[in-house]
């Protein structure tokens, strides 16, 4: 990296627009200086810790121990995206295992094939997306599936009492689950570099890596995170609709 | 819930007076409910007389028994009737015989043999639920009639919508602009699509003109006349002693008297 190398002491010096965040808060009486101040410190020593838990990864951690903080970003996330699933059972291990199928399929590909090199400091930021990724999608599919049954347990049981299984009933209500969760990711992806400049590249760049490599990055970043959460979706609609209907083809909730 | 204005004073005895109530009605009956038993039975005692036969189910929802160790005998190609008030458990019953709903305990046959160990998709497609308010499934009237028996000819379709008494000219009406009425007898005629042996009604007629409650009132009697066994959830006495051979009535839970519907004095109380 040869562009901007930042310090400490230039950290130091953007303090100066913490204290404009706590001025503002202040003169405007809006009661938020405390929360501004707390923020800022609690950004700061989130990212120190995390910060000194990559140097002490990438130094002595090797594949393996990224692969380990990869395994606890899957558990993190699958507890998040499980409470969006009230009312589905057992979401919470749902979203853990679409979560990791997602997130190691596509890590596997990438790895596998060669796309990135096998080393801590690409395997976590680049697992901490798709992870990430994942998890919004997995979040949604329960999200949805917990309000297709509320919302639609009288035309999922008209279909059941027509001699349908649960997988013919439940199958609109499945789709809808599945193309809402997948929406985000694909509407991300058509607008990439017009909208939004995305956080992979926007960081290469200020890294000074020249804009056509950081671009190719973040096209691999791009379609890495539509099949992640894609199969994730796709993994947590399936166990979620199992998890829904019982073996006598009824829902279980 | 339509209900007359006395039947409601009725209701509103507290629980224990209903309870010795009961109790003296049901010792009163048993012999009459026997005999009828008996009839249907045709003597030999087994199940398989009857399209269903319900054994002491219970079924508890949190605090409340919804279901409390009904038992009930639904003969063969006879119309059958369910009265009893709102929340008395009707619908939940139905929803057992589909097995829609599981008891915590009791038993449920159909032809004989334990509901559960039927195949329970072709349990359903035999057993035919018609919900009370049906939702509809499809674009067309046409294709609601299909939904579940699959590609149907016109003909076909024609004659399952005369027989709820809608003309063949509604086939390609949008079913999102059908009466409620309308809507009702297409559900009925999507069932009847499947050529079932049994018609669970949960209130078909409940809220409807009376044109469309003829309509499937005659339907009723056209499928019990070609052995059709129905069972009915209804609200409406007259609508019961027109067309049901035998009525059970539910009250909180359990079968408080049951007979044919014209020696039934619950019916006016509870209807």
């Amino acid at each position: 990296m040869n562009g901007t190398e930042l310090g400490w002491l230039e950290v130091g010096t953007s303090v100066l627009l913490v204290a404009v965040a706590v001025l503002v808060a202040a003169h405007q009486r809006l009661g938020l200086s405390k929360d501004v101040l707390l923020a800022a410190v609690r950004a700061f020593v989130q990212l120190v810790a995390v910060g000194m838990v990559l140097v002490v990864i990438f130094e002595h951690g090797g594949a393996l121990g990224a692969l380990g903080w990869v395994v606890l970003m899957v558990v993190i996330a699958g507890q998040v995206a499980g409470r969006r699933g009230k009312g589905v059972p057992r979401a919470k291990i749902i979203a853990t295992v679409s979560v990791a199928s997602g997130a190691g399929v596509a890590l596997a590909v990438l790895l596998l094939l060669d796309v990135f090199p096998g080393r801590p400091s690409v395997i976590v930021p680049i697992g901490g997306m798709i992870v990430a990724n994942s998890m919004q999608a997995v979040g949604l599919v329960l999200l949805r599936l917990a309000e297709h049954v509320d919302d639609s347990r009288a035309e999922i049981e008209a279909r059941l009492s027509l001699g349908m299984d649960s997988a013919e009933a439940f199958g609109p209500h499945r789709r809808s689950a599945a193309r809402a969760a997948l929406l985000p990711a694909i509407d991300a992806t058509k607008v990439v570099g017009l909208i939004s400049l995305p956080g992979a590249m926007t960081g290469l760049i200020l890294a000074g890596v020249d804009p056509l490599t950081a671009i190719r990055y973040q096209i691999v970043v791009m379609y890495m995170i539509l099949g992640a959460a894609a199969l994730a979706a796709a993994v947590a609609v399936h166990l979620g609709q199992r998890r829904l209907f019982d073996q006598a083809q009824r829902l279980r909730v | 819930m339509p209900r007359a204005a006395g039947g409601g004073a009725v209701l509103a005895m507290p629980a224990s007076r209903w309870g010795t109530t009961l109790r003296e009605s049901v010792r009163h009956r048993v012999s009459r409910g026997a005999r009828l038993m008996s009839r249907t039975q045709g003597g030999s005692g087994v199940a398989e007389e009857h399209a269903f036969a319900i054994d002491e189910v219970v079924l508890r929802r949190g605090d409340t028994t919804v279901l409390d160790r009904v038992s009930l005998r639904v003969p063969v190609g006879r119309c059958t009737a369910l009265v009893g008030r709102s929340g008395s458990g009707k619908s939940t019953l139905l929803r057992v015989l589909t097995r829609l709903a599981e008891p915590d305990s009791g038993a449920v046959y159909y032809r004989g043999v334990p509901v559960a160990e039927w195949d329970v998709l072709e349990l359903r497609r035999r057993v035919q639920l018609v919900a009370q308010n049906p939702v509809l499934l499809a674009g067309t009237a046409a294709e609601e009639v299909a939904v579940g028996a699959g590609a149907l000819g016109e003909e076909r379709i024609a004659e399952l919508l005369g027989r709820v008494g809608l003309d063949a000219g509604l086939a390609g009406r949008e079913t999102a602009a059908l009466s409620g009425g309308e809507a009702q007898r297409l559900a009925l005629a999507r069932s009847l699509a499947l050529e079932p042996d049994v018609l669970l009604l949960d209130e078909p007629t409940a809220a409807l003109d009376s044109e469309s409650a003829t309509a499937i009132e005659n339907a009723v009697r056209s499928l019990v006349r070609n052995n059709v066994t129905v069972l009915l959830v209804s609200h409406a006495t007259e609508q019961v002693r027109r067309i049901a051979d035998h009525a059970a009535v539910l009250v909180a839970g359990r079968v408080a008297d049951s007979g044919p519907p014209g020696e039934l004095t619950y019916l006016e109380e509870t209807a």
